[in-house]
């Protein structure tokens, strides 16, 4: 029996299938886990925001985890239906170290089970903001700006293109995010805090985001002006002018103007309603074109 | 143009895969106009307008980031109507965001208060962790996103299939004053997705390479490649800077040092 079993253990570490020998949580539960991670939306809702996602996603490493004991694993599911919210694609990382300290704390009695959520909380923060500069101001910008090129070709490769170059990182992160947070996570969070590295890893981030988006104030908004004025018999073009100051001066003074609204706090859709009505009335006018 | 049963079933469909791609295929990207524009455009038989249509509106909702609480907008619904619109009327991009805007504020408005019922359901969540009972506890978690997807599936059909033919009538009979207000609100809103990624992204130190980014392109008129690639260059020589990678770099700053000592 006891053989037949160290064969099997064997045969799994052979395949490089088992993650933990100790809770018998193989690659499989991993891949679950993986695959789970994409809906960590699906049931989001102002009170506990992603948290029942995440229970979900990990369901199946607390279910082996604390297969003997009904009570820890009813505690194990209370704690991460908690409320947890971050930008879903580092989120794996997050579970692969909650993984790790379930696990520790099945092993010692006198593990504190609340610096489990503390440290989900702590990561809340941080990770989407480095999430947010990655996914939605590096990999969708340059996924769509490239998108963007094909399809006014009307090239049919637009939307593959597109969905590849932003999927291709996503899914990559979240993959190699939980395995890495599962062995290395509380190490790396360590090493990372306290040389200061993530601000400035962050800060560099930043630079290549926010020179995209430069790029493309001044490449994708084409605010002109149509208007001509007759003076003295002279055909004065106001956009002439424009241009001679700086190109694409309207496109960039607009884009700041409404960063600043953004900036002072008013709202997003007394932004859009504002713009609406001096476009629509500039537009009548004949002061603002295309 | 009119719209056969299917093409609005279809175009419905289209509508609830924006909102799954929100929820349940954890933001993979198809409620991106490029995507709507291919898919609508296949639907009503007209793909190469149906990307134009696309692109354009990619642009303007360049910046329409976030979803759940952090949305403004649902760009996927907004993307699916406003492209179908302008190709069963003939029309362009302008037409395509007078009626995708409202949809995309609509239903937005409508996903927060969906987001806000979904509140109660946790409390039964938590009441089936105690009795254990994992399989209902996974079917609340999958069923949410369904019936925003199915929700959103119905009211676009409705809006498509028995709002055509008014739709068709109000732009048919859109004057040309008014069509160049519509114009010039299309070509502002832009602004708005790139402040809002801004929003996300600037600081008052990288200000210079927003100048930078900015400055390459409307003088130079380089592409977006272009300047990732010097973007990535830059980055990539601060963090090496920054980190005291450079040979020699270390030594030189710990001489500095005891020169000041």
């Amino acid at each position: 029996m006891s053989s037949e079993m160290s064969q099997t253990v064997a045969n799994k570490v052979k395949n490089n299938d088992i993650i933990s020998a100790e809770n018998n949580i193989t690659k499989k539960d991993f891949r679950k886990t993986f695959w789970r991670s994409f809906t960590l939306l699906n049931s989001f809702n102002y009170e506990r925001m992603e948290g029942l996602g995440y229970l979900f996603s990990i369901m199946p490493e607390l279910k082996k985890i604390y297969k003997d004991d009904k009570e820890k694993l009813k505690e194990a599911y209370h704690r991460h239906m908690e409320a947890f919210n971050m930008t879903i694609a580092p989120a794996p990382f997050v579970m692969g170290i909650s993984i790790a300290m379930e696990e520790q704390a099945k092993a010692d009695p006198d593990f504190d089970t609340s610096s489990i959520n503390a440290v989900k909380v702590a990561l809340m923060g941080p990770l989407s903001g480095i999430g947010d500069t990655f996914f939605w101001g590096i990999f969708r910008v340059i996924a769509c700006s490239i998108g963007i090129s094909f399809a006014k070709q009307g090239n049919i490769l637009a939307p593959f293109i597109m969905l590849l170059l932003f999927n291709i990182p996503a899914f990559l992160t979240r993959w190699y995010g939980l395995m890495i947070g599962y062995t290395k996570g509380s190490q790396i969070l360590a090493d990372l805090q306290e040389s200061g590295k993530m601000q400035l890893f962050t800060y560099c981030a930043g630079i290549v985001g926010v020179m995209a988006i430069g790029c493309m104030v001044a490449s994708q908004i084409n605010i002109t002006s149509p208007l001509v004025f007759t003076i003295a018999g002279q055909k004065v073009v106001i956009q002439e002018y424009l241009d001679q100051i700086m190109p694409k001066l309207l496109p960039l003074c607009t884009t700041v103007a409404v960063y600043s609204a953004i900036k002072k706090r008013i709202k997003i859709t007394t932004i859009i309603a504002t713009i609406v009505v001096i476009g629509f009335v500039l537009g009548v006018l004949g002061v603002i074109g295309a | 143009m009119e719209i056969s049963l299917i093409q609005a079933v279809l175009i419905a469909a289209v509508a609830a895969l924006t909102n799954l791609d929100g929820n349940f295929f954890g933001e993979m990207k198809f409620r991106e106009p490029i995507v709507t524009g291919f898919l609508v455009g296949l639907i009503l038989g007209d793909v190469s307008k149906g990307l134009l249509i696309g692109a354009e509106l990619q642009v303007i909702w360049m910046g329409a980031t976030g979803i759940g609480p952090t949305a403004q907008l649902d760009i996927g619904v907004g993307g699916t109507i406003g492209t179908a619109v302008a190709l069963l009327t003939g029309k362009g991009a302008e037409v395509a965001i007078t009626f995708g805007l409202p949809m995309a504020v609509i239903m937005q408005f409508l996903n927060t208060l969906l987001m806000t019922s979904y509140s109660v359901l946790m409390h039964r969540v938590d009441k089936l962790i105690d009795e254990l009972k994992e399989r209902q506890i996974v079917f609340i978690h999958i069923a949410c996103g369904m019936l925003t997807a199915l929700i959103y599936a119905i009211l676009t059909f409705i809006v498509i299939y028995f709002g055509n033919n008014a739709i068709d009538a109000a732009v048919k009979s859109l004057p040309q004053w008014a069509s160049n207000g519509l114009n010039a609100v299309a070509v502002i809103l832009p602004a708005l997705g790139f402040a809002l990624l801004l929003n996300i992204l600037l600081e008052t130190n990288l200000i210079p390479f927003f100048i930078a980014g900015f400055a390459i392109t409307a003088f130079l008129n380089l592409n977006t490649i272009a300047v990732t690639c010097i973007g990535l260059a830059a980055a990539w020589v601060i963090y090496l800077i920054r980190t005291n990678s450079i040979p020699g770099a270390a030594e030189a700053a710990a001489h500095n040092e005891e020169d000041e000592l």
